[in-house]
């Protein structure tokens, strides 16, 4: 049995750049699961929590090092970074601050959402047990800016514990690029919430200068999970080479998202919603990649494997598409052109020319080589990689729908249920083909 | 590890300089933003700390990369 | 102390001319500083020319400085000491006026030193200190009609000229960056800094 959570009504400030196609949910559905997800029915109270997993365990830091090392404990935020490194390089420095990223910018991901209503103590449970194994005190918790349920749960759940550590909390803006690790630096030193030029990483120099482990919240999470029950019951689920599970995010425009758990080696389509079967899908987040359905079919739940066949898992989102690919690409990449920090000239001044690139070639006016001169201009070229992820969608689109760019380029629009021929900006349905 | 110019993009203001002084290496776009177009050599080290120098916003570094 | 014979005119007239041409090329300078830095494509002469021009010409007017200086401590006709050309307002000849130019030395000792040290410190710092040459050059420019004992017509001509120079080059550079922040707002979404 699944659960539904509402939002409280946000109103959204009026400040002129394009929405995101997707826009922050008003509810969420969450599915219970093998792991993270297993229990959510008895509610997120601290006394349930403890209840069905006991008090944290105390370990050091070599320990801790040892378990989230031989479990591959990898990173949820979308790099899949294993967290056993970044551990490793925080326990050569000294005086650490521990970050939990639970802003989740990516709208149409809600995986830290669902997370922040239904477990929170499992977050907070990881991020203190290492807090504990790194004797420090000093824990700051980033709280989404556009979702306040998911914030109001969280600092209630913050309230409730007594652990001797200390939890500060920040509210990160409303901007995509708010969520990267620097800008939540930026944001903690009291400084506006955007990426700035790093000359060394956070985990040897970070906040204040000191070494920074900065993690998303599901990582935390799973850290949580791992110390609470072991790392043979981690194990039991997944496979040998990638044990545990991760958390997915099913989505499309105008549905509710789901969230759901799935171990590692379960078939994706699986967790697919049935009315999505056949429809492509946007993999990973808006800097993710474009799959076809053949490929969603046949994919395996899996940071490697769907690495290697160019549609990583990012941060488990699934965002299925029942209309044309290009044009979902080109509202998102409008929408990220103006979500730009507007620091790094090659962002502010590339991403927005690419956008208007992309709508001429979807209109049916444009040349692909702008797109393309204008991809190559942009990467690798800004504080962070924003532009970069751009990119790697618009490429995923060319590569993927051939066919429907090369319509679009002629003026047409060729979709599963029927044709349709391009006037100006609009679509005029003229056949439809069951 | 070589050694690579690294440009402080938030600190850019695209005033050029740094194409000026080290025209083989440094490329600008067509909004005037630079473009390193390759590693740092050991002939070019001198223009390299020249560039690091002119750069009237200190927005150029050389570090260790790739 | 025995006379070095330094009460004819050579070294007056050497203090005065050093004075004049300071001043002249403090106002060179500046108004390089304002209208030569600044966003716009280089046109005909590249940026690092023009920057390097700026700097040249202000050293050379720490030249012209010193020797500005030494000359009107050695010249006996007028009581300077030393210590007057960098501690304002000590002395006993026309000490509001000298006052004024021993203050702008010490801007002027304090920007070169900088400027020297640019790439080792926070450009925000460098920066804020350098913008005091506005003030420096104001104060020379008051100090030099204050102290200025025989303005003629020609004279009055280069000092009008000199400080309305400056004035000219930062609205006209204020002009320019209100007419780009206007261009720029109404064209990108994401390009406010």
């Amino acid at each position: 049995m699944t659960t539904t959570y509402l939002e409280p009504h946000l109103t959204r400030e009026e400040d002129g750049r394009p929405a995101s196609p997707v826009p922050a949910p008003m509810e969420v559905t969450v599915r219970p699961g093998p792991a993270l997800l297993a229990g959510i029915e008895n509610g997120p109270s601290l006394a349930a929590h403890r209840r069905q997993y006991g008090q944290i365990p105390h370990l050091n830091g070599k320990e801790l090092h040892a378990l989230v090392k031989r479990m591959q404990v990898r990173g949820r935020g979308g790099a899949a970074f294993p967290f056993a490194i970044k551990l490793e390089t925080i326990l050569k420095g000294s005086r650490p601050i521990l970050v939990v990223n639970l802003s989740e910018g990516e709208l149409a991901s809600a995986k830290d959402h669902a997370l922040a209503l239904t477990r929170p103590h499992l977050v907070l449970d990881g991020v203190v047990a290492t807090a504990k194994a790194l004797r420090t005190r000093k824990v700051h918790v980033v709280l989404p800016g556009e979702r306040p349920g998911a914030a109001a749960a969280m600092r209630a759940a913050i309230a409730e514990r007594s652990d001797g550590v200390n939890i500060y909390t920040s509210t990160a803006s409303s901007r995509f690029v708010a969520g990267q690790a620097r800008a939540v630096v930026e944001l903690l030193s009291g400084r506006p919430n955007l990426p700035a030029t790093t000359w060394a990483p956070e985990a040897i120099k970070g906040l204040n200068g000191r070494p920074t482990l900065l993690s998303n919240g599901e990582t935390w999470a799973r850290v949580g999970l791992l110390v609470l029950r072991g790392d043979e019951e981690y194990a039991s689920i997944g496979t040998d080479e990638e044990p545990g599970a991760t958390l997915l995010t099913m989505n499309m425009q105008g549905s509710v998202p789901i969230v759901a758990e799935a171990a590692y080696g379960d078939r994706l389509r699986d967790y697919i919603p049935h009315d999505r079967h056949g429809l492509p899908a946007m993999v990973g987040g808006f800097h993710g990649a474009w799959a076809t359905w053949e490929t969603l079919a046949s994919a395996k739940v899996s940071v490697n494997k769907m690495r290697a066949m160019g549609n990583a898992l990012g941060a488990g989102l699934v965002l299925s598409s029942p209309d044309c690919p290009v044009s979902l690409t080109t509202r998102t990449v409008e929408y990220l052109a103006g979500q730009s920090a507007g620091r790094c000239g090659p962002c502010f001044n590339g991403l927005p020319a690419l956008a208007t690139a992309l709508t001429a070639v979807h209109d049916g006016h444009g040349g692909l080589e702008r797109v393309e001169q204008l991809s190559n201009l942009v990467v690798r070229r800004g504080a962070c990689a924003h532009p970069d992820g751009t990119v790697r969608l618009v490429n995923s689109m060319l590569s993927t729908f051939p066919a429907e760019v090369e319509a679009h380029a002629h003026g047409r629009c060729d979709l599963k249920a029927g044709s349709r021929e391009l006037v100006g900006d609009s679509f005029t349905r003229i056949l439809e083909v069951a | 590890m070589a050694q690579v110019l690294r440009v402080d993009w938030p600190s850019c203001e695209a005033r050029g300089l740094c194409h000026e002084v080290l025209p083989e290496l440094v490329d600008l776009d067509e909004w005037g933003y630079p473009i390193v177009k390759g590693p740092l050599t050991k002939e070019l080290m001198d223009h390299a700390k020249e560039a690091v120098k002119v750069c009237p916003r200190l927005a150029l570094r050389i570090v260790e990369g790739r | 102390m025995e006379s070095l014979g330094l009460e004819g005119p050579i070294l007056w007239y050497l203090n005065r001319s050093t004075g004049v041409v300071t001043i002249v090329l403090l106002t060179v300078t500046t108004v390089l500083g304002v209208l030569a830095i600044g966003g716009r494509p280089a046109g005909r002469v590249p940026r690092f020319v023009t920057q390097a021009f700026h700097r040249n010409v202000a050293l050379l007017s720490v030249l012209l400085l010193v020797v500005h200086l030494v000359t009107a401590v050695l010249d006996e006709f007028v009581e300077i000491r030393w210590w007057e050309a960098f501690i304002p307002f000590v002395g006993s000849y026309e000490p509001l006026w000298v006052g004024l130019g021993a203050i702008a030395t010490d801007l002027m000792i304090i920007v070169v030193v900088t400027s020297m040290m640019r790439t080792r410190m926070k450009h925000s710092l460098w920066r804020g200190l350098h913008v005091t040459t506005y003030g420096l050059w104001a104060l020379a420019i008051g100090h030099g009609i204050g102290v200025g004992t025989d303005m003629t017509d020609s004279m009055w001509l280069l000092t009008v000229t000199c400080a309305i120079a400056v004035p000219l080059a930062a609205v006209l550079r204020l002009g320019r960056l209100v007419i780009d922040r206007t261009s720029a707002s109404s064209t990108t979404p994401g390009g406010l800094k």
